[in-house]
């Protein structure tokens, strides 16, 4: 359970993210939206303890991610928005160096690199160098380090970005079927990756939280009963 | 905490390893080294029973190719972005800190290890002082322990290699030659302690104290607190730099 409380995050005198409340349970696909400066990424970093909130907290299963941090982490595997991956190791040893700061036991790692290779199709490449792997195949890796470990919530910026329609297809599938029993985060601007993957939207605009609904409540919201009209038309009358 | 900094020493030590940055790094180091000894350090007309003449240079050498090895260790992080990977994962700061000195340091004695053959020769064809030449390769274990430090501590201010490697190469060159007691005189203090205290900040004093086989414990702790000083910076400026 992920529990965000009077959370604030400023940088200078901008505030990138202001007071900001929500709770999220087990087995909740929830998709961060908001447009661009909108506190998305700022928020998931704050939820992955990577950077310091200015004032109130996130708990992670009742513990507090500023003073527990290594057991809250162990439960997070998170995909950033673009890069983080070593360009000099191939797939398998980049999943293996994730393992091994993740603590995994040796066996373990075997047992878990099957299936996510598995999984997400990264079998043809598991020997490959990263740096010469196709957009779709390095989003594919990355993704599959972070779920190397099997976390109990994962959170992910973007996470189909670069990836062909069948490949966006099966990854969603993929998520949806893992996000059952797990917390899943994503932050996106593909309207059709909330409606196909989401339970729930927490919709951000200049740092704080202006919506926290299903897609369907989002959509009903207007009479277009569009996504993306509910969108435009929230965060517009917030400007 | 130990296995911690030995999953990124490794992953480091693979990395200067897997490409060709470290073995250029060993030959040139190998070539000017003893290219120094023999023909800058008058190898053949000095007593050289303690190998002074190989000790002498090592700082300056070593002020040249320590940025080299430190240069991508931060900075290329941040440039690739695995930096925000790296600080999300459940280890501490400060593993992730002392795993990558420990990395820049083991090149160190990589580098330091491939002048052993001239020791054996010196025993094989001259009257050698092997616990001179102990000391002296103390000595350069530590002055290229603080420079490795103060390597990685200026690594995380860049977002380039490139200039990771030339602040680098200019500050351990100030360092080394750099007369503090110029800035001492700055502030009015009485002569004793003006003399005092640049002697205690002046890195030759030290290491030229070493090499001559003073070893003593003043000389020790400069660099050992040089090194524990630099990493407290460093932990301090990721953590800084980071939110």
């Amino acid at each position: 359970m992920i529990v965000v409380k009077n959370l604030c995050k400023n940088y200078g005198n901008k505030q990138a993210v202001n007071n900001v409340n929500f709770c999220i349970s087990k087995g909740e696909v929830v998709s961060l939206l908001g447009p661009n400066g909108a506190g998305k990424t700022t928020l998931m970093r704050l939820l992955t303890g990577y950077i310091e909130p200015t004032s109130g907290e996130v708990r992670i299963f009742d513990k507090d991610i500023k003073t527990e941090r290594k057991f809250c982490l162990k439960k997070i595997g998170y995909v950033p928005e673009s890069g983080f991956l070593y360009n000099d190791m191939t797939v398998a040893d980049f999943l293996r160096y994730a393992s091994q700061l993740r603590g995994m036991k040796k066996n373990e790692f075997e047992q878990n690199l099957k299936k996510v290779v598995e999984n997400l199709e990264l079998k043809s490449v598991i020997n490959q160098k990263i740096e010469t792997l196709s957009k779709g195949f390095k989003r594919r890796t990355g993704i599959a380090a972070a779920l190397i470990h099997n976390p109990e919530i994962l959170i992910l910026d973007e996470p189909t970005e670069g990836l062909d329609p069948n490949q966006k297809f099966s990854i969603r599938n993929y998520l949806k079927n893992y996000g059952k029993d797990k917390i899943i985060i994503i932050s996106t601007h593909i309207m059709e990756e909330v409606e196909a993957m989401a339970d729930r939207v927490i919709l951000l605009n200049h740092g704080k939280l202006v919506k926290d609904t299903s897609p369907t409540e989002l959509k009903e919201l207007f009479p277009e009963h569009n996504i993306e009209t509910a969108f435009y038309k929230i965060t517009s009358e917030a400007e | 905490m130990s296995r911690e900094w030995n999953i990124i020493f490794k992953k480091e030590v693979f990395s200067f390893f897997e490409g060709v940055q470290a073995w250029v790094v060993l030959a040139v180091y190998i070539l000017i080294s003893m290219f120094l000894t023999f023909f800058g350090g008058g190898f053949f007309s000095i007593n050289n029973a303690g190998l002074f003449s190989f000790f002498y240079f090592q700082p300056y050498i070593m002020a040249f190719l320590i940025p080299a090895v430190t240069m991508r260790l931060w900075a290329e992080e941040r440039k690739n972005g695995t930096l925000e990977f790296l600080l999300t994962q459940p280890i501490s700061l400060f593993s992730i800190i002392f795993g990558k000195f420990l990395a820049a340091w083991f090149m160190c004695v990589c580098m330091l290890f491939l002048s052993t053959p001239l020791w054996i020769y010196m025993n094989v064809y001259f009257q050698t002082d092997n616990l001179n030449i102990v000391a002296g390769y103390i000595a350069v274990l530590m002055v290229s322990g603080s420079f490795c430090a103060l390597c990685c501590l200026i690594s995380t201010f860049c977002s380039s290699p490139a200039v990771s490697y030339l602040w680098g190469v200019m500050v351990l060159l100030f360092v080394n030659v750099y007369d503090f007691s110029k800035l001492i005189k700055i502030i009015n203090m009485p002569i004793s302690a003006e003399s005092k205290l640049s002697n205690m900040l002046n890195l030759n004093n030290h290491y030229y104290d070493l090499i001559t086989g003073q070893i003593s414990l003043d000389n020790i702790l400069f660099f050992v607190l040089s090194v524990l000083i630099c990493l407290l910076l460093n932990f301090a400026v990721v953590d800084f730099k980071k939110n």
